[in-house]
């Protein structure tokens, strides 16, 4: 499997490219010419220069430094709601589908009604309940998106449930846990990637919706979508400015969506060549 | 069929009952006492024991849990959502209702720009697969779901607003201010449609009925139209059905983005203001929208399509 993730070009292309960003965002204070809280006001709206290669913002600010720290939260806010999502998504789903009878019942109506609430809703109603907050962001987006993973999860655990291999390690004594860490996981654990990694696009895009909404990061600290908030006020004189900001999210979240595809075809041979 | 309908009815009710429950926990998990919300976002200077002792007793907060929650839910199906924190003269219902229209003009203008996009571009490159329309449009479809709306919203605004003044910027007023919010709208659903169209046709077109209608001569276009497009539209179009409450929904952030009056305006400014009960009404009326749209199209889907009535028996 991992032979035939190597030997597609695409999604090495995308490996790639994602690598390197998360590298650019972990050496931001290395790599940026500037402070990107640095302002200075008779700087502004500078063309790209040698000293500003992408140009300075409405504040003066450098844009090139403000893009690569940006990467930080964008990133760092994506990775820990997929990992919420797909701990809690994991616990409730296998819970559910091994555990069957009471569990599974009070669990999948938990999830029915999770899934009769459109995501973006809920989304706001839990960031409106706990107050405006980074934090609140990630547990919001947790709160939404687990049940789908919990769904899937849950499904195919039913389905390997009498599978042989699970039947004989229950047979020499197994204990649950260890049947669940050890033999189930590995079966479910490819469509899991390739969810995770087709939402980790969503995340992203999530996380700077809300921040160019002024309900996540705010405004000082250099996100994309808060960039883009901010680029927004002066549209109509600058419109260059939603460019670096617009853009990076874009070729980040086509990365992930690519790389989600790809793994998918490489996963399931059948799919790829329709 | 009438037996399915009414099973798939009373297994809506308790759906509903927890959605009901989910909106009316969410105003008791507040971190702070309602009472002294309710209080601080009408900026009364001084707040004493007795006044919020006396908001608790108007907000009718001292009573047991499940006794309130079963004066809310017989209020809601009154029609009754309550007050308004910050102003006590508007009413939650009357806010929604001033600001619904403008959402579902967004909304139906966008489902429009949705179906007469989506289908005959996705039938389009389905049929001349690998060809050098489906080429573009599938990197413009890659390009759409990678793109955030909002900053889709920006650039078209940008593009025919202030370098081609073609459309006014924001705001509300004729036909012409609705135009831009409702295609920036229906972009992220067009793409996901165009994908979900063409996918579908093309696994229909491998189906044996498409090999029995060639080996019987048919024409390419009536096999094409006769019998596939009968196929794959069907599910197609209950799909689209089916996420019209998500349009709704998905209207908040491009409302705020071209100063839009509608819903996701006021529940953004709601959020800001801690005015909870209209917050609760929002996510109560499309969490029952979602689950109406869906019970009304599964049984839609469920007439117009004889094998899934067999499978039932």
């Amino acid at each position: 499997m991992l032979k035939r993730l190597l030997h597609n070009k695409m999604a090495m292309v995308c490996v790639g490219f994602i690598l390197m960003i998360v590298l650019l965002g972990l050496l931001a204070p290395v790599l940026a010419p500037h402070d990107p809280y640095y302002n200075n006001i008779l700087n502004k709206f500078q063309a790209p220069s040698l000293e500003y290669p992408l140009g300075t913002d409405n504040l003066g600010r450098c844009v090139f430094s403000r893009m690569l720290y940006g990467v930080r939260p964008t990133l760092f806010l994506s990775f820990l709601t997929m990992a919420g999502t797909i701990g809690l998504g994991l616990l409730m789903g296998l819970l559910a589908g091994y555990l069957k009878g009471k569990v599974d019942e009070v669990i999948m109506r938990i999830i029915d009604i999770m899934l009769s609430f459109p995501s973006q809703i809920m989304v706001l109603a839990v960031i409106a309940l706990l107050g405006v907050n980074i934090q609140n962001v990630i547990i919001a987006n947790v709160f939404i998106k687990w049940a789908w993973y919990a769904r899937m999860i849950r499904t195919s655990v039913v389905q390997y449930t009498d599978s042989g291999f699970i039947l004989f390690a229950k047979s020499i004594g197994h204990n649950t846990p260890y049947i669940l860490w050890h033999h189930m996981l590995p079966c479910i654990a490819s469509e899991l990637v390739v969810l995770a990694s087709l939402d980790m696009g969503w995340a992203i895009l999530n996380i700077s919706t809300l921040s160019f909404l002024g309900l996540g990061v705010q405004a000082p600290i250099p996100e994309w979508g808060a960039m883009l908030s901010e680029a927004k006020n002066v549209m109509a004189s600058r419109p260059e400015q939603m460019l670096v900001p617009g853009v990076s999210l874009m070729l980040l979240v086509a990365a992930f969506n690519m790389l989600g595809d790809c793994l998918r075809d490489v996963m399931d041979p059948k799919e790829a060549r329709s | 069929m009438r037996y399915y309908i009414i099973k798939r009815m009373l297994a809506t009710v308790p759906l509903l009952l927890g959605i009901t429950f989910l909106c009316f926990v969410f105003i008791d998990l507040i971190p702070s006492d309602p009472a002294e919300v309710v209080l601080r976002v009408r900026q009364i200077a001084i707040i004493t024991e007795a006044d919020i002792a006396q908001m608790r007793a108007d907000l009718g907060l001292d009573d047991p849990f499940f006794v309130r929650y079963f004066r809310w839910l017989g209020d809601c199906l009154q029609g009754n959502l309550g007050i308004s924190y910050v102003n006590p003269t508007r009413t939650v219902v009357g806010e929604l209702a001033r600001c619904l229209p403008a959402t579902l003009q967004l909304a139906g203008l966008s489902l429009v720009f949705v179906i007469i996009l989506s289908l005959p571009i996705g039938i389009l490159s389905a049929v001349y697969k690998d060809s050098w329309f489906d080429r573009i449009i599938r990197g413009i479809v890659f390009l759409t779901t990678a793109m955030p709306v909002y900053w889709a919203g920006l650039l078209l605004m940008w593009l025919l607003a202030i370098k081609l003044s073609l459309l006014p910027t924001s705001g509300s007023g004729g036909f012409q201010h609705l135009l831009m919010p409702a295609f920036t709208v229906s972009l992220t659903y067009i793409s996901t449609y165009i994908r979900l169209i063409r996918n579908n046709i093309l696994e229909n077109m491998k189906q044996d009925y498409v090999l029995y209608a060639n080996a019987r001569g048919l024409s390419q276009r009536s096999i094409l139209f006769n019998h596939i497009l009968k196929n794959s539209l069907q599910s197609c179009i209950t799909a689209i059905g089916m996420s019209i409450p998500q349009l709704i929904s998905g209207t908040i952030v491009v409302e705020n983005v071209f100063a839009w009056p509608g819903v996701g305006q006021l529940c953004i400014t709601s959020i800001f203001n801690r005015d909870y009960p209209i917050i609760q009404a929002y996510v109560l009326l499309v969490g029952v929208l979602f689950v109406v749209f869906n019970l009304i199209f599964d049984i839609i889907q469920m007439a117009a399509d004889p094998r899934l009535r067999k499978e039932l028996g």
